[in-house]
C-alpha cells in the first residue's frame, strides 16, 4: 500500500485521490474539438439532418410531458370560462361566419369565372392549395431566432416550403420537418424573405425581417418609390411558395434621408406572430411549383406555350421537392402566370423592384 | 451511494432537460435561466468524478436538439465553462457562499458570451443587453437553491 503509493509520486502522478481521468485540458481540447466538428459538418454539409430527425422523434414524449402542464392550465382555464364570454365569443363568431358565407360565395363564382378564363388562354390550371390545421407547442428556445414549433408533421402531409398562415396573413414559412412536428421560421426571422406586392399599387418587393423586433424591412427601393404610410403588403405569390394575395403587413413608417439612395420603410406583420395558438399550412401543389420553376424568364409567348405544356405532366410524375427557397424561383415564376393577379388595377403594376 | 448519487445526477439532468422544453414565451423565456448549466455546474462542484467535462458536452448536445439550432453551439459552450468551472472546483468549495455566487454568476456569463460569438459568426445581430438576464436569474435560483439547503460542496467551516 505504502509502497504503491510512493511509486505514485516517484511517477509524478497524482494520488487515487486527486485521481480524474484525463486532465481537464485533455477533456476541453478534445470536447472542443468534437464541438467544432459537429458544427461545421451541420452548418456547411447535410448529413445530420437525418440524426436530427430521429433524435427529434425521441425527444417528442419528452416535449409532450413538458407541455402537460400548461395544458392542463390552459384546458381548466377553458372549462372555467364564464357563460357571458362563451355566449358573447359565441354571437362573435356568429356574425363573422355569415359574413364570410357571403365571401365564400362570391368566392365560388370568382374562381369558376377564373377557371374559365384561363380556359380560354389555354394557360395551366392553377391547383387549390393544401392546407392543414397545425397548432403551437412553443416557441423557439433560442432568442436570436424567430421560430415555432408546431404539433404537424411529416407524418400529416407537412412539407417544408409551405407557408405558415393564420386568420390575419402570413406568419412564417416551415423551415424543417420531423415525423410529428414541424418547425416554421417566422417572416420576422432575419434569414427570410417574402415577395410582396403593395395592395394599392401592384408595385412589388421583398420584405425583409430583422430578428431583433417584429417588424419587417422593405430595403432597396428607390427614395421616390410610392409608398406611403398605411399601404397593405400582399404576398405577390411569384415565388411559388406563398399563394398570392395574402396580407403580410402593414407599412408603419417611411423615411427617406438625405444621405441614402434609398427609403428606409418598416412595415408591422398582420399576422399574429406573438398571439396565435392556431394557424395553417398552406402548400401550393408540387406540378405548379415545378411548372414555374422550369420556365425561363423572358421566354417568347409562343415557346412558353409550347414549354409549360410539356413542363405540366413531367412535374406531376416529378418526386415531391424537398427543400424550396424562396428567392430561388422568383422570376421564373412570372412567365408562369399568365392570368392577371387578383388586384384590380394590375395592368398598371410596375417593373419588379428587387 | 456512489451509485445513488450517480442516479440523482442523471435524474436532475433529465429535469433540468425538461424545464427547458416547456413551453417558454415571452417575457418568460428572455427571462429563463439555463437549467441545464446550472444543473452541470451543480454537481461539477459536489461530485467532479462522476460529472464533468463530458457530461457536459453531452448535455449540451441534447439542449442544441432542442432549441432547434446548429449541433455542437451549446456543447461548446458548456465545455469550456465547465472547464473554468473543473480547474477551480477544488478552490470554488472553499469559497464563501457570496464568492461562490459571484463565480457561478460569471460562468453562466460566460457560456451565454461563448454562444453570443457563435451566433455573431453565423450572422445573428446582438438582441440587446437583456440577453443576458438568464444569467440574473440563473444565480438568483443558484441562491434559492443553496437557501433552501442544497448544499453546493462547500465546507460548512470554511465559510
Amino acid at each position: 500500500m505504502m509502497r504503491g503509493i510512493h511509486q505514485n509520486f516517484d511517477q509524478q502522478q497524482a494520488p487515487a485521490f486527486f485521481a480524474r481521468g484525463p486532465s481537464p485540458l485533455a477533456r476541453l481540447t478534445f470536447f472542443t474539438a468534437m464541438s467544432l466538428a459537429l458544427m461545421a459538418t451541420d452548418s456547411r454539409l447535410q448529413y445530420l439532418a437525418d440524426v436530427r430527425e430521429k433524435l427529434m422523434t425521441l425527444l417528442h414524449p419528452l416535449q409532450v410531458i413538458a407541455n402537460a402542464p400548461s395544458e392542463l392550465y390552459q384546458n381548466t382555464d377553458e372549462y372555467f370560462s364564464t357563460h357571458h364570454y362563451l355566449l358573447a365569443e359565441n354571437a362573435r363568431l356568429k356574425k363573422q361566419a355569415l359574413t364570410q358565407d357571403i365571401a365564400l360565395q362570391r368566392l365560388n363564382i370568382l374562381s369558376l369565372e377564373n377557371t374559365n378564363l384561363r380556359d380560354l388562354l389555354e394557360a395551366k390550371q392553377s391547383l387549390a392549395e393544401t392546407s392543414i390545421l397545425a397548432e403551437i407547442i412553443h416557441v423557439g428556445r433560442d432568442s436570436f431566432t424567430k421560430k415555432i414549433i408546431v404539433n404537424r408533421g411529416k407524418n400529416h402531409h407537412v412539407i417544408t416550403g409551405a407557408a405558415a398562415v393564420d386568420a390575419k396573413g402570413v406568419i412564417g414559412q416551415v423551415t424543417r420537418t420531423y415525423p410529428s412536428s414541424s418547425e416554421i421560421t417566422l417572416i420576422t426571422d432575419k434569414s427570410l424573405a417574402i415577395p410582396v406586392q403593395i395592395e394599392r399599387n401592384g408595385l412589388r418587393a421583398i420584405a425583409f425581417g430583422h430578428g431583433r423586433d417584429n417588424t419587417l424591412d422593405l430595403p432597396y427601393l428607390p427614395a421616390n418609390v410610392d409608398i406611403k404610410r398605411g399601404d397593405k403588403l400582399v404576398t405577390s405569390g411569384i415565388d411559388g411558395v406563398y399563394p398570392a394575395g395574402l396580407a403580410v403587413a402593414t407599412v408603419v413608417a417611411m423615411k427617406t434621408t438625405q444621405d441614402s439612395p434609398f427609403a428606409h420603410i418598416v412595415c408591422m406583420p398582420t399576422g399574429g406572430i406573438e398571439n396565435d395558438r392556431q394557424l395553417l399550412l398552406v402548400s401550393i401543389p408540387e406540378s405548379k411549383q415545378e411548372a414555374a420553376t422550369a420556365l425561363p424568364a423572358n421566354a417568347t409567348p409562343a415557346s412558353e406555350k409550347s414549354k409549360l405544356s410539356t413542363a405540366a405532366p413531367a412535374a406531376v410524375t416529378a418526386p415531391p421537392a424537398t427543400d424550396r427557397k424562396p428567392a430561388q424561383n422568383t422570376k421564373p415564376a412570372i412567365a408562369a402566370e399568365p392570368a392577371p393577379p387578383p388586384s384590380a388595377n394590375a395592368g398598371s403594376r410596375p417593373h419588379a423592384q428587387q | 451511494m456512489r451509485n445513488n448519487k450517480l442516479w440523482s445526477i442523471y435524474l436532475s439532468l433529465f429535469a433540468a432537460f425538461i424545464c427547458i422544453l416547456f413551453p417558454w414565451s415571452g417575457i418568460a423565456l428572455s427571462l429563463r435561466p439555463d437549467f441545464m448549466l446550472l444543473v452541470i455546474l451543480f454537481w461539477l462542484l459536489r461530485a467532479p468524478n462522476q460529472c464533468s467535462v463530458g457530461t457536459a458536452w453531452f448535455m449540451g448536445l441534447w439542449v442544441d436538439l432542442a432549441t432547434g439550432g446548429i449541433f455542437g453551439q451549446y456543447a461548446l459552450a458548456y465545455t469550456i465553462t465547465t472547464f473554468f468551472a473543473v480547474i477551480y472546483q477544488r478552490r470554488l468549495v472553499l469559497f464563501s457562499s457570496t464568492q461562490q455566487l459571484v463565480y457561478v454568476f460569471s460562468l453562466l456569463s460566460l457560456s451565454q458570451l461563448i454562444l453570443l460569438i457563435l451566433k455573431a459568426f453565423a450572422g445573428h445581430e446582438f438582441v440587446g443587453w437583456t440577453y443576458f438576464l438568464p444569467s440574473v436569474t440563473g444565480v438568483l435560483l443558484w441562491q434559492i437553491a443553496v437557501s433552501f439547503g442544497l448544499n453546493t460542496g462547500r465546507h460548512s467551516h470554511g465559510s
